[in-house]
């Protein structure tokens, strides 16, 4: 029984290692999970890139993680040995992304990761020059917030996270920025997404009267900190992360989340944004496709995904003139041309690949928003 | 920490372990009468309570349709065993199930139910997951009403495993809060209480008086006592097992989703927050021995303060802090036990 | 077909896939191997152990993340400087760690029963999930990355198709050991575990280390299953170590098949591709929105449970021609080397037992009131009384089952009541049940052998190592012989639950002469026996008397007892109502009012 099973597998299996003419790329998203908040929307986007690129077919194959780096371990493993994809885009979160980074270093296949943290590209080593961020990087969106703060003479901050990578991740970043600028750092509490009161947390941040609290928390689970900590009393300025540019933060917020700061897209006060920014063009363009097919706008984390497009868009034709898809030179050209992307202008802001630096955006990749009566406004 | 503080969690901690309690109640229920571990407990909640916030959000809830799907299968079995094993077929029951169904459906999809009155939408809510228990019962444990524990266990895992995937189809990833039953907040010296803790602690001694009457003074308490005594010998007095089974599940069925129902004002409730909510009722349960409804109640509110506590204090730990509390009471059993126990299969 | 060969050709076929097969598949096999591994430990545990456990993979938590903690801190503590950071030192760190969990965690769990056991893995289980979470130093939620591969000598294995060889080597040595260990004196002992720990415990077995040895080895399984996939995957974090896990690990043995080693492996292996081909199926027929797969697996565990709860392996089995069948099952006998350990039995007329006063209250029921009796050697003693008239209560306590809420029992001299049943089996107390407690699935010779237990000495190294096979075969013999003296030896290698239930009230005899004890109790041995298989067992009963064995009996057939025995003891309603010769006691009016309800 084992034989036959055995030598089925391998008839079925054969026929998939030889080079191929089209294009591959692997895209693995947290549809499930913690992060399926993110992961939706990206997996979504995966309609809209580009279907043909330099007179190649492009083929997609999708992969959900569940927002668990083990299972992006195993998907992109999955992708590399047994579709043989000549570049990944994904996974979703910022630990799935640091798991994965060893191995496609190894088989040599560029990453184009949607992901926050900085980590995955800096410091540049020979494993990361295979990475490229597509996300600004959290500290970007951390100095921001802490730049902000530091405009409004804040000295004492609370911090409250989720107890999974995400939250853990953020703790890590905020706690080394606000010691640089000199802002003392209070309470650092976490908090899992199915508690059922956030109480204890909340009371023990307000005893260390901080001015000001970051909550770090992916999707909606980003809410309930907040509005135990105003249930409590707390009126002091509130700071989220970009996981919480969604509407169904508005929605679940009601009144108690007014005055929010986040730094985030500017996709999400879109209509505020000059129309000189060369994003807006981009963005509106991706918003209203998106809604074509969906019947809805994305949330912002679509757009890295479709930003990623955007890149291959550009490099693969150059990678095309040196080798053929499917092999190793092809990839080794493509990270290349990747790393060569000039003034390319994507719905985030507009990319500046170096070989120091695979993030590539400046301070235009980012806005200030809050939320005033319900909806996200520009911060002045 | 000073008093004030200690006092909102007390609250808090209470307020939890009162929802402990009502599960751990379930359990030691269903696991008294049918030898069955309710782990799937925490998925009636959970349901109960996501129902509810789309009835108040507007939106039909697709979890009607599992009502049908699981309907139409009990048909099939239920003919195919009255076709093989000529068992006899209940027209009656049936036709009436499938009226209540389609009654369901009806209000489900053509009330306005954001406009209803809370307590309508609740009792709405509390009609479409009392009835999945029985459902669930016939079809994944009826068939098992003699076997091993450790089967009857395995089962009841699959099935929590499978209503986790079947609640993010219906109720998606999304998390969703319930409005509460009143705005009010009463002032007792420093302390603000909450009015959905009062009914939570209401719901809570309601349960245990009406349960008590149940089990105490009617006749088909007192046959579900009997069949948790002696399986064989209250099937010898014409009581049957099958039948005890499936009021069983209703009640814990019912009893869950108004757990659910009673906390989902106060936290966001995801389709998978319901395992780790059922999980403390077990600890509950087994501090009370899986025996002892008072004791279980006790430990249960415990499980809640100390849970408080350890959110303030530590809050990194308390899921190790309210799990390892299990483990003292082990101690205690296997000290106090010095028989080497059988089996009882 | 020998089972050795079959064994072979299986390795030898699994040595040739990494050349056969495509990358991914070797990946996915070695996902099977690692898994298997740890299902193998848990068909130890709950299959034939009886316990069930949801914490293994919390087990194999403990073991991969030593190693990873060990190969990729820059600055180890102190006292692991030695180890260089090397994979192997990760190995044994990591399985030193495990089994003092296994012996915490185990001292604490094992000793309860039912349900407790399961719901007290499940908490400890969650615990160890959440501590790998929160430790910094662990990497906490992320984990850690970039663990090195093992290298033997300076060969790194960093492909799949080299971790391959190691993967399934370790499974195949497991496998054997674990065959070894369920063929022995030790391994009788942990089949005895499910079902049959009051018998064994009589038989003088520590049902509590036993429970220890299997849970400490299983965890050793889970410790290295750990160990290999940290270096596989060069990435851990707390995921694959929770909850889910282990109940996955469960819903794999049941798949295959909870108490068949073969089960393991068959089990990993469909579970684990059984969900790749959903995950990548499902998405394709529904649409991406769900976990579908989980679905399908919850219901396909409830069917699996509904119709074949003893798993799919043993319907595979059946399936296979007889000629591929292994027929080699049997430990073949050869000539003994030597006797067993026996004392000589104590001379005629000694006092071996003696209840003095012995009184037991249930609540506010007297069960036995100041029960009075005396056995002598080379006597046979009945006890005997109309039902309810507490005999086998009165047994329980003169053999230590329970313990008599006042009063003493006196075995040679020394005070037994309160004893546990296997201290004082080792005294020379042999028993046999008015329920026969015997083990259905093992054979017959298997079943008498666990007598025997307390005369030989090799424990757990010895049967993995198999250095145990010259005690085993005079142990075997020695159960050979006692079932050729009851009349049971053309049913050696029988399925003992085959067995009219006449020869298994005669097997539980052979069982309790293996012991070769001073004293034998005998509750109801001619129930159920025809008068041929009576006259029989009365004869040896005599026989044994005149080798000095001392005999009590509670029967109720007056025939068979007053034809046979040298003293009678009558109850009736917990007390001694009579006691003396045979022909007096059935001239005795308190004896006939008692049975009768008056004079004849």
């Amino acid at each position: 029984m084992e034989i036959n099973k055995i030598l089925l597998v391998s008839a079925l299996a054969v026929g998939s290692i030889t080079t191929h003419a089209d294009v591959r790329i692997g895209v693995v998203s947290s549809s499930t999970g913690p992060v399926a908040m993110v992961g939706i929307p990206q997996k979504n986007t995966v309609a809209l890139l580009p279907k043909t690129i330099g007179g190649e077919k492009v083929t997609y194959i999708s992969l959900d993680d569940a927002s668990d780096p083990t299972a992006s371990v195993k998907a992109i493993n999955k992708l590399i040995s047994e579709s043989n994809v000549d570049a990944i885009i994904g996974p979703s979160g910022s630990p799935n992304a640091s798991a994965v980074i060893g191995i496609i270093a190894k088989a040599q296949v560029p990453l184009l990761a949607p992901v926050g943290t900085s980590t995955v590209v800096l410091p540049m080593n020979p494993q990361k020059k295979w990475v490229f961020k597509t996300t600004q990087n959290d500290d970007l969106i951390a100095q921001a917030l802490v730049e902000d703060m530091v405009k409004r003479k804040i000295k004492t901050l609370g911090f409250i996270g989720t107890a999974d990578p995400y939250g853990e991740n953020w703790s890590k970043v905020v706690a080394h920025l606000a010691a640089s600028k000199g802002i003392k750092l209070t309470q650092k509490e976490s908090f899992q997404r199915q508690d059922t009161s956030l109480t204890g947390q909340a009371l023990k941040l307000i005893a260390g009267k901080p001015q000001a609290i970051l909550i770090a928390a992916p999707g909606s689970s980003a809410v309930t900190p907040q509005v135990a900590l105003y249930d409590r009393g707390y009126r002091g300025q509130i700071y989220q992360t970009h996981g919480a540019a969604l509407d169904q933060f508005l929605k679940l917020g009601g009144k108690k989340v007014d005055n929010t700061i986040l730094a985030a897209s500017l996709m999400l006060v879109i209509n505020e944004i000059d129309n000189k920014h060369p994003s807006k063009v981009i963005a509106l363009k991706y918003m209203n496709n998106y809604k074509k097919i969906y019947g809805e706008y994305p949330a912002t984390f679509g757009a890295n995904v479709y930003d990623a497009g955007l890149l291959l868009e550009k490099a693969i034709p150059v990678a095309l003139k040196q080798a053929k898809p499917g092999s190793i030179q092809f990839r080794q050209a493509l990270r290349t041309a990747l790393e060569q992307t000039k003034e390319l202008a994507g719905t985030q802001g507009v990319y500046n690949m170096t070989p120091m630096d695979h993030s590539g955006f400046d301070k235009r990749g980012r806005v200030m928003v809050t939320v005033k009566n319900g909806q996200w406004k520009l911060l002045k | 920490m000073d008093l004030d503080i200690a006092l909102i969690l007390g609250q808090d901690g209470i307020t939890s372990g009162a929802i402990y309690a009502l599960l751990a109640l379930c359990i030691l229920l269903v696991f008294t009468v049918t030898r069955i571990l309710l782990i799937p407990l925490g998925e009636f909640s959970v349901f109960g309570a996501l129902t509810l916030a789309s009835i108040q959000a507007g939106t039909p809830s697709r979890i009607v349709w599992l009502l049908v799907v699981f309907f139409a299968f009990q048909l099939m079995l239920d003919l195919y065993a009255g076709f093989r094993n000529k068992t006899p077929f209940h027209l009656r029951s049936h036709i009436l199930w499938a009226i209540y169904i389609g009654l369901v459906v009806g209000a489900m999809y053509f009330l306005p139910l954001a406009s209803l009155p809370m307590l309508i939408q609740v009792l709405l809510a509390l009609a479409v997951i009392t009835p999945l228990g029985p459902q669930i019962y016939r079809l994944f444990f009826q068939p098992l009403v003699a076997a091993k524990s450790l089967v009857l266990l395995i089962v009841s895992i699959a099935v929590h495993v499978a209503l986790v995937g079947i609640g993010l189809l219906v109720f998606g990833p999304d998390g969703a809060q319930t409005q509460p039953f009143s705005e009010a907040v009463y002032q007792w010296g420093n302390l603000a209480v909450n009015s959905q803790t009062l009914y939570i602690i209401a719901a809570f001694f309601s349960m245990i008086l009406v349960l008590w009457y149940f089990f105490g003074k009617t006749l088909y308490g007192k046959a579900l006592r009997a069949t948790a005594v002696n399986r064989v010998g209250a099937q010898l007095m014409g009581i049957s097992p099958i039948f005890a089974g499936k009021i069983t599940f209703a009640m814990a069925a019912f009893m869950g989703a108004f757990a659910g129902i009673l906390i989902a004002p106060i936290t966001t409730l995801y389709y998978d927050s319901g395992f780790i909510i059922s999980l403390k009722g077990f600890v509950g349960a087994i501090i009370g021995g899986l025996a002892s409804f008072p004791v279980a109640a006790a430990g249960s509110v415990a499980v809640g303060i100390i849970e408080a506590f350890s959110m303030f204090w530590a809050s990194d730990y308390k899921e190790i802090i309210v799990f390892t509390l299990i483990i003292p009471f082990l101690l205690w059993k296997s000290l106090t036990s010095r028989h080497i126990e059988e089996d009882h299969e | 077909m020998k089972s050795k060969y079959l064994f072979v050709g299986f390795a030898a076929l699994m040595a040739l896939s990494p050349l056969i097969l495509p990358a991914y598949q070797v990946t996915l096999l070695n996902y099977i191997g690692l898994n298997a591994l740890v299902v193998l430990g848990l068909v130890l545990l709950t299959g034939v152990g009886g316990m069930t456990s949801f914490g293994q993979a919390a087990l194999v938590g403990i073991g991969a993340y030593s190693t990873a903690y060990l190969t990729v801190t820059e600055q180890l503590p102190q006292f692991l400087m030695w180890t260089g950071g090397s994979p192997w030192a990760g190995l044994l760190l990591g399985i030193v760690l495990t089994v003092i969990s296994a012996f915490l965690v185990g001292g604490l769990t094992l000793k309860l029963s039912g349900h407790y056991l399961p719901l007290g893995t499940i908490a400890w289980g969650i615990s160890l999930y959440y501590f790998f979470s929160t430790i910094e130093s662990l990497g906490g939620h992320s984990g850690i990355s970039n663990i090195p591969s093992i290298s033997i000598a300076s060969y790194a294995l960093d492909t799949s198709n080299k971790m391959f060889y190691l993967i399934w080597l370790i499974l195949f040595v497991a496998i054997i050991l674990t065959k070894n260990i369920l063929n022995s004196r030790e391994g009788r002992a942990i089949r005895a575990l499910k079902g049959g720990q009051v018998m064994a415990e009589s038989m003088g077995v520590n049902t509590f280390r036993s429970k220890m040895v299997v849970f400490v080895i299983s965890s050793v399984f889970a410790s290295i299953s750990g160990w290999l996939y940290a270096h596989n995957q060069s990435f851990i974090n707390p995921t694959p170590f929770g909850l889910q896990m282990g109940i996955d690990y469960l819903f794999m043995a049941l798949l295959g098949g909870v108490g068949s080693i073969w089960g393991a492996i068959f089990g990993a292996g469909i579970f684990t591709m059984l969900r790749q081909w959903l995950q990548d199926l499902m998405p394709v027929i529904f649409g991406n929105d769900g976990q579908y797969e989980t679905i399908v697996f919850g219901l396909m565990i409830v069917l699996l449970m509904q119709k074949a709860p003893s798993g799919l392996w043993p319907m595979l089995v059946k399936l296979v021609p007889p000629r591929f069948k292994a027929n080699d099952l049997h430990t073949e006998l050869t000539e003994p080397t030597q006797a067993l350990p026996a004392g000589d039995l104590p001379p005629k007329g000694t006092l071996i037992l003696e209840a003095k006063n012995v009184t037991k209250k249930f609540g506010g029921l007297v069960a036995n009131n100041n029960m009075n009796l005396k056995i002598h050697a080379g006597e046979i003693l009945a006890l005997i009384g109309p039902n309810g008239a507490g005999k086998s209560t009165m047994f329980n306590q003169l053999s230590g089952v329970d313990v008599p809420t006042s009063g003493e029992v006196i075995f040679l001299g020394e005070k037994i009541n309160g004893m546990l049943s296997r201290e004082i089996a080792k005294k020379g107390l042999s028993r046999t049940f008015q329920h026969v407690k015997i083990l259905p699935e093992m054979t017959v010779l298997e079943n008498v052998v666990i007598g025997a237990h307390l005369r030989g000495k090799k424990g757990v190294w010895a049967s993995l190592f198999r250095l145990d096979r010259e005690e085993e075969n005079n142990l075997l013999n020695e159960a050979k012989f006692q079932l050729e003296r009851v009349g049971l030896g053309d049913y050696l290698y029988t399925e003992a639950g085959n067995l009219a239930l006449g020869q298994q009230r005669i097997l539980e005899i052979a069982r309790a002469l293996c012991a070769h004890p001073s004293l034998l109790l005998l509750d109801e041995p001619a129930a159920g026996l025809r008068l041929k298989e009576k006259q029989a067992l009365a004869e040896l009963l005599m026989k044994l008397k005149a080798e000095g064995m001392a005999t009590l009996l509670v029967e109720h057939d007056m025939d068979f007892v007053m034809n046979l025995v040298d003293h009678v003891v009558v109850m009736e309603f917990g007390e001694k109502i009579a006691e003396g010769l045979p022909e007096d006691i059935q001239k005795n009016e308190a004896v006939l009012e008692a049975y009768l309800g008056g004079a004849a």
